[in-house]
C-alpha cells in the first residue's frame, strides 16, 4: 500500500488534463486497494423491513409478497444513484502557494479524482464553484462528469470568500439528498463555518469538508520583516515573522482544532489536508473515513 | 607587493556596500501575498534588529568577492620591485618600430604585429611617452612622442602594409635619434617584425643609447612559409625569320609541398595570351616558356600570373612588352671590313641599326637619327664636316675613332681637333716583336667592365702589331704594354668620344679573332652612345627621374605626373616637386609630362624586390646584440629574456589579476548558492 501513496500533487498538476489525471489516479488507486470492501459511496442490498403506511410502494418486494403474502420493503445501505456534489472555494486565498502547487490546483485534483471515483460508482456528479457567491454550477447528473471536469479546469482564484451565502443557495437548489464535498481553506471562525453548513446538514445531506492549507500557512516560515498583503481584501500589514511566528502557529493550530471539534460535533466529516501531501493518501483517508461513518450510521 | 594600478585599490571601499545595504535596509518593497491576515499581527521591524548581521557567511562571501575584484583591477605584482635598468615606475621613452613591408602580408603576421603594438600601448604607464615608427625600406615616425593612447591607436589604425622591401637601418636610426632626444630616465625600444635576413643592413652605428631596454616581437613564427611566386621574367627577341616577335619565359619558385598542374598565364595588354600548366617540385622551382608573341612597337603592359595562393602579392610579375629600340650607328670605314659591322649586327641588347659609309661619301644627312658614329680608320668625313660632327657630339651623340693607317694628324681639320683628346702620334710597328699586348685595362670603367666577367674573354690575349697612340694622360682606359694610350675617353659637350689606338678590321691586330672582340665592340658602342637599357620592369623602391624619361630633360627635369596602379597620383620633377618618383606599388605606373594630359603615357612596370621574397630570417639575438653596447660597458639592456623585465612585463607574465577574477567569480557563485538557501523563497501565485 505504501508504494501507492506517492502521487505527487505537483507532478499531477503538471499533467494539465484533469480527466486524465482523475482516471489515472482512480484506476491505479482501486487496483492498489485490491477492491477493498470497506470503501465506496454506493451500497448494496441491506435487509427487508415490514411495510408501514407512508412507504413508497415501489420499494415493496413483490416476490416476497407472493410467497408469504406479507409486504416487505427492500432497503439498501445507500442509494446507488446518489448525488455527489463538489463545493469548490475559488476565492483569491485559494490561489496561494509557497513553493508547491496552489491550494486551488490541489483542490481541483481532489475534486476531479473523487468525481471520477463517484461516477465509477454510478453516482451522479455535480460541481458548484463559489467565492463570495455562487460562480458556476454543474447540476448533478450521470452525464455531467465531463462538464464537471471542464468547469474545474476553467476555475480560477479571485474575489473574497464567504461560505454562508453560497451554501444557502446551494441547499435550496438541491432538494434531493446527496453527498457534498466542500473544498476550502476555511478562513472563517469554526462556528461560522458550522453555521454556514447548517442548511446542508439540516436537509440531511452528507457533508464532507476538506480544509486545504499550504504548509507555509501552518508553519509560517518567513524570515524578512516585510509587509504581508491579504490576497482577498488587499489589506497590508507590516510583520516581523520571527516575532510572531510562534503566536501565529498557535493560532492556526487552535483554528484547526476548533474546526475539527465543531464540525465533528456537527456530524460533518472534516479533514485537514496539506497541499504537499500525496494525493492518494488523501483519497484513502477520505474514503476510509466515509466508510467508517457509514458503518457507524 | 607593488600594484600596476594602485588607484583602483580604492575599490576596496566597496566592501562596505553589503554592510551599508544591511544597515539601511528597509522593509521589502514588494509585499508578500498571503491568503489571510486573520492570524497575523502588526509587528514593524525594529531598527536594532538591522544592526546585527543576520548571515555572517553571506556577508563574508560578498566582502571577499569585492576584495578580489578590487585587487584584480589593481593588477598586483608579486616579487620585489625591479631595479635593473632604471626604476620601473619612472617614466619611459618608448619607441616602437613596426615592420610593414611586403613579407608582413604572410599569414597573420600583420594582425599579430598590430596586436603587439596595441599591447605596448596598453602597458604604457602614466608619464610614458611612445613614438610609433613604421618602416619598410624606409622609416617614418608616424607619431611624435606622446602618452595619448587614443592618438597612438589612431596612428596605428592608419598604417597599412606596403609592397616595399625591408631595411632595418633607417628605422633604427630614427629610434636612436628619438631615444637620444628623449628626457625620460628610462628608454625602451620594441622592434616588431618578421626579421627577414634580407632586411639586415646594420652597422656599428646602430647601437641604442645607454640603458635602453630592447624588446623584440618576432611575428614570423617558426613554421616555414609556403608560397608560390613568379620570381623573374625574361623577354628575348625571337630570332626566327618573320615578323618581329618576343619570347617570354618566367622563373617560378615554390616553397612548400609539391604542387601539380599549377596554372600560369601570360597576359599582354590585359588579355590572356597563353595559359600553361606546370608542376612545381617541393621547395624548388620551374621555368615556363610561352609561345612567341608579336612585339608591339610601343610598350604595352604585360605580366606573368601564377594561380593565386595565400600570398597573392608575389604571384605576378609585371613588365613592358615591346620591340627593343635599336641603336642607330653610322659606320665610316676607310676599307671594307666585315668584322665591325657583323659584330654590331648580332647585338641584342640593344639591337644595332648599322649604316655603313665610306668617309668620302658620307653626308650630313647620314647623321640624322644616329646616336653613334664610328670612324673606323678612315679619312675625316668631309661630307659631314667638322662643325656638324662636333655639334652632333656636343648634343649627346657618340663618336668612336679607330686610329689606323688612313688616319693622320694632318687629315683632321682644325675644327675637329677637339674631338680627339690629344695629338695623334705616328704609328708604332711592333710586328717584329710578335706584336704588343694591352698592358693595363681599367676593368672598373663602364666601357670595359663587361670584360671583367668570368667568360667575357681575355682581351690581353690580343696582339697589336701596329698602333697609334694619342698624346694624352687623361681619360686613358687602356694602355699598350709600352705604356702608350690604347683607349681613351673624353667628353665633348654632352657626348662622348672614344679613341682607339688601333683598328677593328684585323689588319693591325688580331683583335677581331679574339672572343672578347664582340662584347668589346658592342659595349664600346653602347657606352659611347650613352645608351641605357630601358628595363622592362623595375624593383619597388627604384627612383625614376625625369631624365630617365626624356633625354631632353634638364638637370631638374620637366614636371611629370605619375598614376600608380592604385590610382594614387604623384607629381615629380620640376620646381617644388620631388626630383624623382619612388616606385612603391607593384604594377604598371603611367607617367605623363605635366601640362600634357592627353600625351601618350610612359609606362613603368614595378615588382616586389626579389630580396623581399626571400623569407629566410635571422636570429633576433643578433639584433639585440647589435643594438647593445659592447659587453662590459654600460649600454642597452636586452629584454628578450626575462631579465630586467618591467613591472608591466612581470605583471603580464604573472597574470595574477586573472586568478583573482576567477576567485571573485567562484565567491559570487558560492554567494548565490548560500543566498538561495538562506533567503526565504518568494510565494508564487497561480
Amino acid at each position: 500500500m505504501s508504494e501507492r501513496l506517492t502521487l505527487d500533487p505537483a507532478a499531477l498538476a503538471r499533467i494539465g488534463n484533469l480527466e486524465l489525471v482523475a482516471r489515472w489516479v482512480v484506476e491505479g488507486f482501486i487496483s492498489g486497494l485490491h477492491r477493498s470492501p470497506h470503501l465506496g459511496f454506493s451500497t448494496d442490498f441491506a435487509e427487508h423491513r415490514p411495510y408501514v403506511p407512508g412507504d413508497d410502494i415501489r420499494h415493496v418486494d413483490w416476490r416476497v409478497f407472493a410467497r408469504t403474502e406479507r409486504t416487505y420493503l427492500k432497503t439498501y445501505e445507500a442509494d446507488t444513484n446518489s448525488n455527489f456534489t463538489v463545493l469548490l472555494d475559488v476565492s483569491a486565498s485559494m490561489g496561494f502557494a509557497h513553493g508547491g502547487i496552489t491550494k486551488l490546483a490541489y483542490a481541483k485534483l481532489v475534486a476531479a479524482t473523487l468525481s471520477w471515483f463517484s461516477r465509477r460508482q454510478r453516482d451522479r456528479v455535480g460541481l458548484v464553484t463559489f467565492a463570495e457567491d455562487v460562480r458556476d454550477i454543474v447540476p448533478p447528473s450521470a452525464r455531467h462528469l465531463p462538464n464537471v471536469l471542464h468547469a474545474l479546469e476553467r476555475a480560477t482564484a479571485s474575489g473574497t470568500g464567504s461560505l454562508a451565502r453560497p451554501i444557502s443557495k446551494i441547499a435550496q437548489s438541491q432538494p434531493r439528498r446527496g453527498i457534498f464535498l466542500l473544498l476550502s481553506d476555511l478562513y472563517e471562525p469554526a462556528t461560522d463555518v458550522l453555521r454556514a453548513l447548517g442548511p446542508l446538514t439540516g436537509a440531511g445531506h452528507d457533508v464532507i469538508v476538506i480544509q486545504l492549507l499550504d504548509a507555509a500557512e501552518r508553519t509560517f516560515p518567513f524570515e524578512d520583516s516585510t509587509t504581508f498583503r491579504d490576497l482577498e481584501s488587499g489589506e497590508r500589514l507590516p510583520v516581523s515573522p520571527g516575532r510572531i511566528r510562534a503566536r501565529y502557529v498557535a493560532a492556526m493550530d487552535a483554528h484547526v482544532t476548533a474546526m475539527r471539534a465543531k464540525l465533528g460535533g456537527g456530524r460533518v466529516d472534516y479533514r485537514l489536508v496539506d497541499t504537499s501531501q500525496p494525493l492518494d493518501r488523501v483519497l484513502f483517508d477520505v474514503l476510509l473515513r466515509r466508510a467508517f461513518l457509514r458503518t457507524a450510521v | 607587493m607593488p600594484f600596476l594600478a594602485p588607484l583602483l585599490l580604492l575599490g576596496l571601499a566597496a566592501v562596505a556596500i553589503p554592510l551599508l545595504v544591511h544597515l539601511v535596509q528597509r522593509e521589502r518593497r514588494d509585499p508578500i501575498a498571503f491568503p489571510s491576515l486573520m492570524f497575523l499581527e502588526r509587528t514593524p521591524a525594529p531598527f536594532t534588529s538591522r544592526r546585527n548581521l543576520r548571515d555572517p557567511l553571506l556577508f563574508l562571501l560578498r566582502a571577499l568577492a569585492v576584495i578580489a575584484l578590487a585587487l584584480a583591477f589593481a593588477r598586483p605584482v608579486f616579487g620585489p620591485r625591479p631595479v635593473a635598468a632604471g626604476v620601473d615606475v619612472r617614466r619611459r621613452d618608448v619607441v616602437v618600430l613596426l615592420d610593414r613591408s611586403f613579407s608582413m602580408r604572410i599569414g597573420d603576421r600583420w594582425p599579430r604585429a598590430r596586436a603587439a603594438v596595441d599591447s605596448v600601448i596598453k602597458r604604457l604607464l602614466p608619464g610614458d611617452r611612445m613614438t610609433l615608427v613604421a618602416f619598410d625600406r624606409r622609416a617614418r615616425a608616424v607619431t611624435a612622442a606622446t602618452s595619448d593612447a587614443a592618438r597612438l591607436r589612431a596612428a596605428l589604425d592608419s598604417l597599412s602594409l606596403t609592397d616595399e622591401s625591408t631595411r632595418l637601418a633607417p628605422a633604427l636610426s630614427i629610434a636612436q635619434q628619438r631615444l637620444a632626444a628623449g628626457d625620460a630616465p628610462r628608454k625602451t625600444l620594441v622592434v616588431i617584425s618578421d626579421f627577414q635576413r634580407s632586411g639586415w643592413d646594420l652597422t656599428d652605428e646602430a647601437r641604442m643609447p645607454a640603458a635602453t631596454e630592447i624588446g623584440v616581437v618576432d611575428v614570423g613564427g617558426v613554421a616555414p612559409v609556403a608560397d608560390r611566386a613568379v620570381r623573374a621574367v625574361e623577354v628575348r627577341r625571337d630570332r626566327r625569320p618573320g615578323p618581329s616577335q618576343m619570347l617570354v619565359s618566367a622563373r617560378l619558385t615554390n616553397a612548400g609541398p609539391a604542387a601539380r598542374g599549377v596554372a600560369v598565364r601570360l597576359e599582354v595588354g590585359g588579355r590572356v595570351i597563353e595559359e600553361r600548366s606546370v608542376d612545381l617540385p617541393r621547395d624548388g622551382g620551374a621555368s615556363v616558356s610561352f609561345a612567341a608573341v608579336p612585339a608591339p612597337p610601343d610598350p604595352v603592359p604585360a605580366r606573368v600570373v601564377l594561380a593565386a595562393d595565400s600570398l597573392p602579392g608575389d604571384d605576378a610579375v609585371h613588365f613592358l612588352l615591346n620591340q627593343a629600340p635599336a641603336l642607330a650607328v653610322l659606320v665610316l670605314e676607310g676599307r671594307d671590313s666585315p668584322f665591325l659591322t657583323r659584330a654590331l649586327a648580332i647585338g641584342d641588347t640593344p639591337g644595332f641599326d648599322v649604316t655603313t659609309r665610306t668617309p668620302s661619301r658620307a653626308a650630313a644627312a647620314d647623321l640624322a637619327g644616329r646616336r653613334l658614329v664610328i670612324l673606323a680608320d678612315g679619312a675625316f668625313p668631309s661630307g659631314i664636316g667638322a662643325a656638324r660632327l662636333l655639334r652632333f657630339v656636343e648634343a649627346g651623340g657618340g663618336l668612336i675613332v679607330a686610329l689606323g693607317d688612313q688616319v693622320s694628324p694632318r687629315s683632321w681639320p682644325a675644327a675637329a681637333r677637339q674631338l680627339i683628346p690629344g695629338q695623334i702620334r705616328p704609328a708604332i710597328d711592333r710586328i717584329g716583336a710578335n706584336g704588343a699586348v694591352l698592358g693595363s685595362l681599367d676593368q672598373q670603367h663602364p666601357a670595359l667592365a663587361l670584360l671583367s666577367g668570368p667568360r667575357a674573354g681575355d682581351l690581353s690575349a690580343a696582339r697589336f702589331y701596329k698602333y697609334r697612340s694619342v698624346d694624352t694622360t687623361a681619360g686613358v682606359l687602356a694602355r699598350f704594354d709600352d705604356g702608350t694610350a690604347a683607349l681613351t675617353e673624353h667628353a665633348v659637350g654632352r657626348g662622348r668620344v672614344l679613341t682607339f689606338g688601333s683598328t677593328f678590321d684585323g689588319l693591325w691586330n688580331d683583335l677581331p679573332r679574339q672572343p672578347a672582340f664582340l662584347p668589346l665592340v658592342q659595349q664600346l658602342a653602347r657606352y659611347a652612345a650613352s645608351w641605357r637599357d630601358a628595363p622592362r620592369a623595375l624593383e619597388i623602391g627604384t627612383s625614376v627621374r625625369p631624365s630617365d624619361l626624356s633625354r631632353d630633360a634638364g638637370p631638374d627635369g620637366a614636371r611629370w605626373i605619375a598614376n600608380a596602379p592604385s590610382g594614387a597620383r604623384t607629381t615629380f620633377g620640376g620646381n617644388g616637386a620631388p626630383t624623382a618618383l619612388e616606385l612603391t606599388e607593384a604594377g604598371v605606373h603611367e607617367l605623363r609630362p605635366g601640362g600634357s594630359p592627353g600625351a601618350r603615357p610612359r609606362l613603368v612596370a614595378a615588382n616586389i624586390a626579389p630580396a623581399e621574397l626571400d623569407f629566410a630570417t635571422f636570429d633576433v639575438l643578433r639584433l639585440t646584440n647589435a643594438l647593445t653596447s659592447q659587453p662590459g660597458t654600460p649600454g642597452a639592456a636586452r629584454t628578450t629574456d626575462a631579465e630586467a623585465e618591467t613591472l608591466a612585463d612581470r605583471e603580464a607574465r604573472q597574470s595574477t589579476w586573472w586568478y583573482l577574477l576567477l576567485a571573485a567569480t567562484l565567491l559570487l557563485v558560492a554567494e548565490s548558492i548560500v543566498a538561495r538557501r538562506s533567503v526565504t523563497r518568494t510565494p508564487v501565485l497561480e
